[in-house]
């Protein structure tokens, strides 16, 4: 199933491209080393603080703030930059390059952050708080990962789920609603999972019954689910505003482990979806890659036929494994309300898009999958984070940037990335 | 009663246009099921009639007053209101009122019929760019730029500003015709991103940019002068806005026909969608077939953005083409509907259109959100898509229609 | 194992692809199917494998009646079955291959490894089929792979045994090595049913042999019929596999390779410095194994892969690593391996597949605009000369034969301004009547003074079609020898070792 651009990529030199991927990670570090740091003028300071904002369950611990001299930070941030680049370049880096590519994205923000933190400087807000930074890296980082494991579970199988946008907003709306109307977050989540569930059956009908082309269907069940939950929002959610009022999950923290410093906000003081997620992470590695199911579901994955052949039902491994899919990236959507709140239309804005991105990106593995996440949750978050410190960048240039990371990263994958070999094509026993 | 019998052959037999036919009646099914699993005043009548055990009559009136007004509403807001046509007719009177239903789903079709179109030959070519809104949104700020920031004599002006229109969107279609073709980037991933960069890029020259209004905070352009206006089409007096974009609009669809029809890329477009591998081997270059097909569908959905603004509103604001007004999202279904053809299209830009415009009409009179519209029409497309659906469902004999096997394979990578 | 079929009968749609089949398998007995392409035998295959379901007749093992409703009960009945295409998945281990299916479990669903691996050790040990159960099965040579197939039908104690075409894509030493393999299966006990359109092998292996046509059973016959016997059972008529040319005369070089080396898609050098010169009025057979890097060496020929190193002249002009489009414009015809892949596309029109690639050349178009009555007159014109079977020009390609889309094809290619001719696998999958008139086709393009280089996994073609025959091994031409050469010399050359007396 080589695409048009895929057979015509094959007769380029596959090192021209990390060539280019390796320069470009160096003028970054350069930038920052002399556009950004050596240009600060006269000795700023910058401040990371590291006391959790919500401090409702006491932070026992006290670190002190670490204040740090801009111009020497930045030119060090610049420094591990342009050795990522030539590490890229002097090994030529095929398949770790975007790795890289990532690493250098967080560091180069963690660098804009310290220089727009500055004192004195433009900022009203005059520190880094790193614990913040990270607890709210976490709440994307989690979505994320939800609508990856949903994308894995699909594409394992064969099927390309690109309805997780369409789940997460089914999953968002009807938590909110039964949240809201219940005050239960465990009935939420299985609304939440029914509903993903439904939407999944829809995209494993359509596409497994009917051979029809995933993607196509895929977006079509978005369209038609975003235009199902306007409406839904205007004729029930404005007449009965109840429904539309649900709290924000609390946060279930673990006794002791909670304490340590930094680890314990951003890890064990979260809402019952993060530990769920983290289980799901767990549960479904070991169960596609060491048991019975898992070895099945590849199989039905990477060659159809095959797996046929010794009696195997590829359409009933399809079906179960895209309402699955469906269910999780349903509670992913809750999960979204758990820690958003109120529903708007249009509130999960790409992220199940960019959920399947990471899984691609994650090479199809859960595992590879949250560290994908974690690229792109830290990011988003940042680049959001950046509008409180008066950066001479437009709010709006700021919050294009978890897409184009995404954009970029699409585009430096292709090739160096392999696909359930069934990934997307119809299975027909005829 | 032998032309009844070939018409029941013909529908039994399941034609595309049959097909279509049937599946707009399973979408306006589909239509109905929501309205009463989500109207309060029909959920309430049919509470009522299990608890008394009652006849469900009066549930039953009430559910198809309730579907029916709706329906109604959809008919009389974007084709005729025949009441009212009666009216004009034998007083001479009330036409704007007559016609401003068919005038408001032409003015809605006009930008359908050309972003859909845009869509489609992306199709044909094996492609499938889900980023026409974005190229949409990006014409419509390049318009509206040289029509408010740029002093030319009128006789030029429209034509530049149309032609900024279109170059907004090339540029729009370039970013993923261009990855694509030479890192493989998957088009659907940039494309789907791609919306949401423009969306805030139009958000960003709305609010920092000369385009904004002066003396404003919110996100509002400066309005287009009159010279490059896509004027109505019986003057500004009719109270009518369907537009000369009409005219664009007929002339995209003939560049089309003859595209993908008469003209040699066209040809080399529609074998590289149909078999990239025997398009290859007869020396056709995809790197540059599946660029150029990009940038024609960039170019007329940039073209469909700013003949929307040019025909209708005259400036942008943040809703822009957002949410329920985004044409490049509809434009996908219509495509589909119209089996990315460009007479098919233009029959399916001028049901959708209705939809969305008749949709309006229904919560004006009804309350319904005209949300509803979007899903009927992506029911239809589900059922379009999958022609075998449709004839179980109607126990049809034969099938000649396809199911939907058109772009991407897979991530490609 | 005995296996009986009772009036087995399948149809798609209006097409009968096994009416009414009688077969009797003994226990420990080596039944050879034979037909030709398209004469029902995989599809009978995959009835008695579960994987279609007949429309009529019964199944019977040792006297008992069973339904096959999928492959899962025909595993479990004892028959196991080796595909043409083998059904293992690349990225799986041997072990994991083999038990697919009937997994060996521990608690919580874990698969257990070490039994998995005890189990082929233990299959191996018993038929003498070494494998390393932890190697992953794409990086295993073909004939390898074959041998995990067969484990892994063996491993499910199968009882019968079905090979479909299992010579297909292995050496004929490899051939040999299997058909011993099969004997001493069959000595054990097991029933083999082996399916082939080689008449050689049927022959050397089989205890009985029966031929079906066009979804019946013409007869069975012991394997001491003679080969004209067979095949004219096997086609209906008698043929003869000659092809009527006259000597060649071969004047100037027109297509030369040099020292040519292409990667394949894993970056492995498939084609590793091949030489060879195609002459005007002359046949050049490429003979080989699939899979010993024919496929490339066309794709690099006609622009489709790129080019390591070495070069390609067409006419004295430099062709390497030009694009397709230019090289197709220098006078290259080609006749591609996969034609439904490469050759056609089946959506379109006859008409428009006439000029797949010359769309763009007058009268066809000009200005960009397309001429379509210059393109219907253009394949109207070869409809005719090249006796397609179409109801018209403006027919989709899909409607047509196989055989009749080949024709389009040829048609095609001959009708462009020609040097060479490159055609791949030219004949595979046609029925005899189109194998005739492809091969006349071919001879007449040599007879008109242009360069013919025929590339073909059918010995029995390239034998008879070639004026010189060059045989591939492992990306190399291991020799380039005299049609006349015997069969067990080129098998030999295929082998990739050289007989006494050759070059």
């Amino acid at each position: 199933m080589t695409t048009l651009a895929a057979s015509a990529a094959k007769v380029r030199q596959p090192l021209g491209r990390t060539k280019a991927i390796g320069w470009f990670i160096v003028v970054v570090g350069l930038f920052t080393m002399f556009g950004m740091g050596v240009g600060t003028g006269t000795a700023p300071h910058s401040t990371l603080t590291f006391t959790p904002i919500d401090v409702s369950h006491g932070a026992p611990w006290h670190l002190a703030n670490l204040t740090l001299p801009t111009e020497w930070t930045l030119v060090l941030l610049g420094a591990v930059i342009v050795a990522l680049g030539a590490e890229v370049l002097v090994r030529r880096l095929a398949k770790g390059a975007m790795v890289r590519v990532g690493l250098m994205a967080i560091v180069f923000l963690v660098a804009v952050l310290v220089w727009a933190s500055r004192q004195p400087g433009p900022s009203q807000v005059p520190f880094i708080n790193v614990t913040a930074i990270l607890v709210g890296s976490a709440a994307i980082t989690m979505i994320l990962i939800y609508g990856s494991l949903s994308g894995i579970l699909c594409e394992r199988a064969g099927v390309v789920n690109i309805a997780i946008e369409g789940q997460f907003l089914g999953g968002y709306l009807v938590g909110e609603m039964i949240d809201s109307a219940t005050n239960n977050w465990l009935l939420a989540t299985v609304g939440g999972l029914v509903i993903g569930a439904l939407l999944g059956w829809l995209l494993a009908f359509l596409a497994i019954r009917y051979l029809s082309d995933q993607i196509i269907v895929g977006v079509v069940i978005v369209t038609m689910f975003t235009g199902l939950a306007s409406y839904f929002n205007s004729w029930v959610l404005t007449p009965y505003p109840n429904l539309n009022n649900g709290n924000i999950a609390s946060n279930l923290a673990i006794p002791g482990l909670m304490k340590i410093p930094i680890i314990g906000p951003t890890f064990f003081d979260e809402t019952g979806f993060f530990y769920l997620m983290l289980v799901l992470v767990g549960l479904v590695s070991f169960a596609l890659f060491r048991t019975r199911w898992g070895l099945r579901v590849r199989a039905v994955g990477e060659h159809p036929q095959a797996a046929a052949a010794v009696g195997i039902s590829v359409e009933r491994t399809r079906y179960v494994n895209v309402i699955l899919g469906g269910a999780v990236a349903g509670v992913g959507g809750v999960a979204f309300a758990a820690i958003q709140g109120q529903f708007t239309p249009s509130i999960t804005s790409g992220f199940g898009y960019i959920a399947l991105a990471a899984m691609i990106f994650g090479r199809w593995r859960p595992s590879g999958a949250v560290a994908a996440c974690t690229l792109f949750g830290v990011s988003a978050y940042l680049a959001y984070n950046l509008q409180s410190y008066q950066v001479p960048i437009s709010t709006e240039i700021l919050l294009m940037f978890p897409y184009l990371i995404t954009i970029a990263v699409s585009a430096g994958l292709v090739g160096r990335v392999r696909p359930p070999a069934a990934d997307g094509i119809p299975y027909s026993r005829e | 009663m032998p032309s009844a019998r070939r018409l029941w052959d013909r529908y039994r037999s399941a034609s595309p246009i049959t097909i279509a036919l049937l599946a707009l009646v399973l979408g306006l099914v589909v239509g109905a099921v929501i309205i009463i699993a989500t109207t309060p005043a029909i959920l309430n009548a049919w509470r009522g009639t299990f608890h008394s055990w009652g006849a469900p009559g009066h549930a039953l009136k009430v559910t198809f007053d309730n579907v029916g007004a709706a329906y109604r509403s959809i008919f009389t807001g974007s084709i005729v209101d025949p009441p009212q046509f009666w009216h004009s007719v034998t007083t001479g009177r009330g036409w704007t009122a007559s016609l401003t239903p068919l005038s408001e789903t032409l003015t809605y079709a006009v930008p359908l019929v050309i972003a859909s179109i845009a869509v489609g030959i992306t199709f044909q070519t094996g492609l499938f760019n889900i980023g026409a809104n974005g190229q949409a949104i990006l014409g419509g700020i390049a318009g509206v730029a040289v029509a408010t920031l740029v002093h030319l004599p009128m006789a030029l002006h429209l034509p530049l500003t149309l032609l900024a229109g279109i170059a907004g969107g090339v540029v729009g279609g370039a970013i993923p015709g261009l990855l694509k073709a030479y890192t493989g980037a998957h088009e659907v991933i940039v494309t789907l991103m791609f919306n949401y960069v423009a969306s805030y890029f139009m958000l960003f020259t709305l609010l920092s940019t000369p385009l904004q209004l002066p003396n404003q905070t919110n996100a509002i352009s400066r309005t287009m002068p009159g010279g490059t206006q896509l004027a109505p089409l019986f003057g500004t007096s009719s109270g009518l806005r369907v537009n000369y974009g009409i005219v664009v609009a007929l002339a995209v669809t003939l560049f089309a026909i003859w595209l993908l029809d008469r003209s040699s890329i066209g040809f080399e477009f529609r074998m590289t969608g149909a078999n990239p591998h025997a398009a290859r081997a007869s020396g056709i270059n995809a790197r540059r077939t599946l660029v150029i097909s990009f940038l024609i569908s960039g170019g007329l959905a940039g073209l469909a953005g700013v003949a929307w603004v040019a025909g209708t509103t005259h400036y942008i604001d943040q809703n822009f083409l957002q949410g329920s007004a985004g044409i490049g999202f509809t434009a996908i279904t219509v495509a589909l509907l119209g089996r990315n053809r460009p007479i098919g299209i233009v029959w399916g830009s001028l049901l959708f259109a209705a939809l969305e415009v008749g949709g309006s009409n229904m919560q004006a009179n009804t309350g319904i959100p005209y949300d509803l519209a979007t899903v009927i029409q992506s029911a239809i497309v589900i059922f379009v898509a999958t022609p075998v659906l449709v004839k179980e469902i109607f126990r049809l004999r034969a099938l000649r229609a396809e199911s939907v096997k058109v772009a991407t394979a897979g991530w490609g990578s | 194992m005995r296996l009986e079929l009772r009036g087995i009968t399948k149809k798609f749609g209006s097409l009968t692809a096994n009416d009414h089949i009688d077969l009797i398998v003994e226990p420990g007995q080596i039944h050879c199917l034979l037909g030709e392409n398209g004469a029902g035998k995989s599809t009978l295959m995959n009835v008695l494998f579960g994987l279609l379901q007949a429309d009529e007749g019964e199944i019977l093992i040792d006297g008992e009646p069973v339904r096959l409703a999928n492959s899962g009960d025909a595993v479990r009945r004892g028959i196991g079955m080796v595909h043409q295409h083998f059904m293992l998945v690349p990225v799986f281990s041997v072990a994991e291959n083999v038990v697919l299916g009937f997994e060996p479990t521990r608690s919580l669903d874990r698969l257990d490894y070490a039994r998995a691996r005890e189990n082929i050790r233990s299959v191996s040990r018993e038929f003498g089929l070494e494998v390393d159960p932890d190697a992953t099965v794409e990086s295993l040579p073909i004939g390898l792979q074959q041998r995990v197939e067969i484990i892994k039908a063996l491993s499910h104690d199968a009882q019968l045994l079905i090979l479909d075409e299992p010579t297909a894509v292995l050496t004929p030493q490899e051939a040999d090595a299997l058909m011993a393999i099969m004997r001493s299966l069959a000595a054990s006990g097991k029933s083999i049913l082996f399916i082939s359109h080689k008449l050689k092998e049927v022959r050397q292996v089989s205890d009985v042999i029966t031929v079906i046509r066009s979804g019946r059973v013409i007869g069975s016959v012991p394997p001491t019929a003679s080969e004209n016997e067979l095949a004219a059972m096997m086609v209906g008529r008698e043929v003869s596999l000659v092809v009527q040319k006259s000597a060649a005369t071969p004047r100037e070089p027109v297509l030369e390779v040099r020292d040519l080396v292409v990667r394949d898609d894993r970056g492995l050098a498939v084609v590793d410095g091949v030489s060879l010169e195609v002459h005007a009025g002359e046949i050049v057979a490429l003979a080989g194994v699939q899979g010993n890097g024919q496929t490339e060496l066309v794709e690099a020929i006609t622009g489709l892969r790129h080019v390591e190193s070495g070069s390609v002249v067409l006419a004295g002009r430099d062709i390497t690593n030009h694009s397709p489009r230019e090289i197709l414009d220098a006078g290259l015809g080609h006749i591609p391996e996969d034609r439904q892949r490469d050759g056609v596309v089946l959506s379109m029109s006859v008409a428009d597949n006439m000029v797949l690639n010359t769309p763009r050349r007058a009268p066809f178009a000009r200005h960009g605009t397309r001429n379509l009555r210059a393109v219907r007159d253009h394949a109207e014109t070869l409809v005719e000369s090249f006796d397609v079977r179409t109801s018209s020009v403006e027919a989709p390609l899909s409607s047509l034969s196989g055989g009749n889309q080949q024709k389009v094809i040829v048609a095609r290619e001959l009708s462009r301004p020609l040097e060479v001719l490159v055609a791949s696998q030219p004949t595979r999958g046609l029925d005899v009547g189109s194998i005739e008139y492809v091969h006349r086709e071919i001879v007449r393009v040599r007879d008109d003074g242009h360069a013919v280089l025929i590339v073909s996994s059918e010995l029995d073609e390239v034998m008879a079609l070639g004026d010189r025959v060059a045989v591939m091994f492992q990306g190399r031409i291991t020799g380039i020898v005299d049609p006349s050469t015997s069969r067990e010399d080129v098998g030999l050359l295929m082998a990739g070792s050289a007989p006494a007396g050759t070059r």
